[in-house]
């Protein structure tokens, strides 16, 4: 097992952070030179991977990443851009194919930030307060403003969503959300079952190799997965996708009641089969009937379950969410197929939340920013969008898209396993709208601290 | 049977590909630019000859040497690869090719060694046969159902899931009437096309 250093490694790639606030500030570079002082001034400034104790918790966090047209402005040499990974280089835009970014998805839709020329930076920001996100904010935007190089020419505000007067750890459409990332080899966090790779013997839990995270180590197949050169600017890096998805609330909450008339199980039981987890987070796997707050608490039970002994899917739906997204061992070979799979999310709300009691609106300004983080955004997040997401096979479930995530056009259909049970029997919802929209979004790379200096110093050497 | 699973033969023939010669135009960019233009789908050869449930045609130009310490050889001439997964005998389905397939087939193998043309049927039966591999392991994902039964099960599939998405929660009475139906216009159903890529779906009930 490697050591980690995580003095070098930017904190947002080792740990999800769980402040209520956040922005992300885009930024575009129009002087080399005065790019290159801005990144070097910003380093400083920049929350390390380094553990936090109950003293020593920071009240704000500021992380760093970069486009590929971000590294051509601030001057990487040629042989370094080129060493790029072509998906990272192509920008999400051109992989839209790809990634069923088409029709209500087309960047033509998304935020103008977005279409207007490729962002060079992001800065995710993220706070204890609003008026700390404020001040730290300014900060910064007086720093790349000051330099004379940089704009900043859009942002994005996120919190978590308050309900009820209330913090909550759920997203729009009334799921409890974020629960379990893999785990890492070498990654100093608490561990919980359930979260990295299974064993062979289909029960216990390892961690995945670090590699499928960070570049510069070896993956689950035993290699380096594919970086830039030279080793100093790809070491401890990786890859992030940040999409914004808009959230259609009022179509989702309509569809749910209207199909929930006829499911027997309700509205619920409805809600849950499209996830795999009830609204409060309890997995189906677990506790097929009801929710138990006792089992989303515990944290050696809420993400520590397998598919093997619902092969049929009565429990936990070949289609639904998360059995989609992370499907365990539901493929067999004890989940050896999907652990170059796996993607760590980053995840937070963006917009008011609407009480459960209206029915919503689907113009609103309101969803979720998305951000994953990968060693390979081809191997890993773009299978999992194109293949898991917009597609069934392997799901066994033909060409049906994710019900929740996939995009429709009111001919999809989602089909739930049953029994003979009155309660859970097979139902099948058909029609399929589009509950979310992509709004923007691109393919960034994250650097290490040694590289980032590198880079403020124009010293990045591929020879 | 090395070349068989469950009722799908797995063929794999090898056959050399004509040598070059200055001047002359090349057999293998040849076969390689008939393939590029070769029609898809329903229009595919392949489609024509039914009972094919997965074919390749691929150029290999040689084996590839990967430095040392491997130890270096080479093939004798380049090869056309064909693979095709199908139903039933292998004689017949290679007379349907010859017959089905007639122009497409030409095509391709007239730049082939040893090719004898499709004019006796027999011989190029003989000459295929000759080409042939014991294939000795195959992806076989459909083993005991022919291409037609396939097509037939997806399309009742599909027609399946659309009727109980209509009709979930109706009264029994209404439901089972609703079903009777459904059974006789699945029962009368056309077939699907081979080539086609998506189940159609049927027309109510």
């Amino acid at each position: 097992m490697s050591i980690l250093d995580p003095t070098d490694i930017q904190g947002f790639t080792l740990r999800g952070y769980t402040f209520p606030v956040a922005r992300f500030l885009f930024l575009k570079i129009s002087d080399t030179k005065k790019g290159r002082e801005f990144v070097t001034e910003l380093v400083s400034k920049l929350t390390t991977g380094e553990k936090w104790d109950k003293t020593h918790r920071p009240r704000t966090t500021v992380n760093v990443a970069f486009t590929y047209p971000g590294l051509v402005a601030l001057g990487l040499p040629q042989a370094s851009l080129q060493s790029f990974p072509v998906e990272f280089v192509q920008g999400m835009k051109a992989r839209g194919a790809i990634l069923c970014d088409v029709e209500k998805n087309a960047p033509q839709h998304w935020d103008r930030v977005w279409q207007e020329g490729p962002v060079h930076i992001w800065l995710g920001v993220y706070a204890e307060s609003a008026e700390e996100l404020e001040q730290k904010c300014a900060e910064l935007k007086a720093l790349a403003e000051r330099s004379g190089g940089l704009v900043v020419a859009g942002m994005q505000d996120a919190a978590a969503l308050i309900i009820d007067g209330q913090r909550s750890t759920k997203e729009h459409f009334g799921y409890t959300d974020g629960f379990g990332n893999p785990d890492y080899s070498g990654v100093d966090r608490d561990s919980q079952n359930g979260q990295g790779k299974l064993s062979p013997d289909g029960r216990t839990w390892l961690k995945l190799a670090t590699g499928e995270l960070l570049l510069g180590y070896a993956d689950e197949a035993g290699e380096l997965p594919p970086a830039p050169v030279p080793h100093l600017l790809a070491n401890n890096g990786t890859f992030m996708v940040y999409r914004k998805l808009h959230q259609n609330v009022a179509t989702f909450r309509a569809y749910i009641k209207e199909k929930a008339k006829l499911y027997p199980g309700g509205e619920k039981m409805l809600k849950a089969k499209f996830v795999g987890r009830f609204p409060d987070g309890t997995p189906l796997e677990l506790s097929p009937d009801r929710e138990d707050p006792a089992i989303v608490k515990d944290k050696s039970r809420n993400v520590d379950f397998t598919y093997g002994a619902d092969p049929d899917g009565v429990r936990c739906p070949f289609s639904a969410h998360i059995r989609r997204a992370n499907p365990r061992d539901a493929f067999g070979f004890h989940g050896q197929l999907i652990n170059r799979r796996r993607i760590t999310r980053r995840g937070l709300t963006y917009g008011p939340y609407t009480s459960e009691c209206e029915p919503g609106d689907d113009s609103a300004e309101h969803g979720v920013i998305f951000m994953a983080l990968n060693a390979s955004i081809f191997r890993q997040f773009e299978f999992v969008q194109q293949q898991w997401i917009e597609y069934g096979n392997d799901a066994r479930q033909g060409n049906d898209r994710d019900a929740l995530l996939g995009r429709h056009d009111g001919k999809g259909k989602f089909v739930i396993p049953g029994t003979d049970d009155a309660g859970n029997p097979p139902f099948i919802c058909g029609g399929l709208p589009s509950f979310v929209q992509l709004r923007g979004g691109d393919y960034f790379f994250i650097p290490s601290i040694t590289a980032l200096k590198m880079i403020g110093l124009g010293a990045v050497d591929p020879r | 049977m090395p070349n068989k699973n469950g009722s799908v033969y797995g063929l794999t023939i090898l056959s050399p590909i004509t040598r070059s010669v200055h001047g002359s135009e090349s057999h293998s960019l040849a076969i390689r630019q008939c393939l590029a233009k070769m029609p898809r789908d329903s229009e595919s050869p392949f489609a024509k000859v039914s009972s094919t449930h997965m074919a390749r045609l691929v150029v290999m130009d040689d084996v590839v040497f990967f430095g040392a310490p491997s130890h270096e050889e080479h093939l004798r001439s380049k090869y056309l690869i064909f693979e095709s997964n199908f139903d039933g005998d292998l004689d017949e389905y290679l007379k349907r090719l010859a017959n089905e397939a007639r122009q497409e087939v030409h095509e391709v193998w007239r730049h082939c060694e040893g090719y004898p043309g499709l004019d006796d049927k027999e011989a190029f039966v003989r000459y295929m046969k000759k080409c042939q591999v014991e294939t000795t392991f195959f992806f076989a994902d459909v083993n005991d159902k022919t291409v037609e039964q396939t097509l037939q099960a997806l399309q009742a599939q599909s027609a399946v899931a659309a009727f109980i998405e209509k009709n979930q929660g109706k009264p029994p009475e209404e439901l089972q009437k609703a079903f009777q139906r459904f059974i006789e216009s699945l029962q009368n159903a056309r077939p699907q096309p081979p080539g086609s890529v998506k189940g159609k779906e049927l027309a109510d009930e």
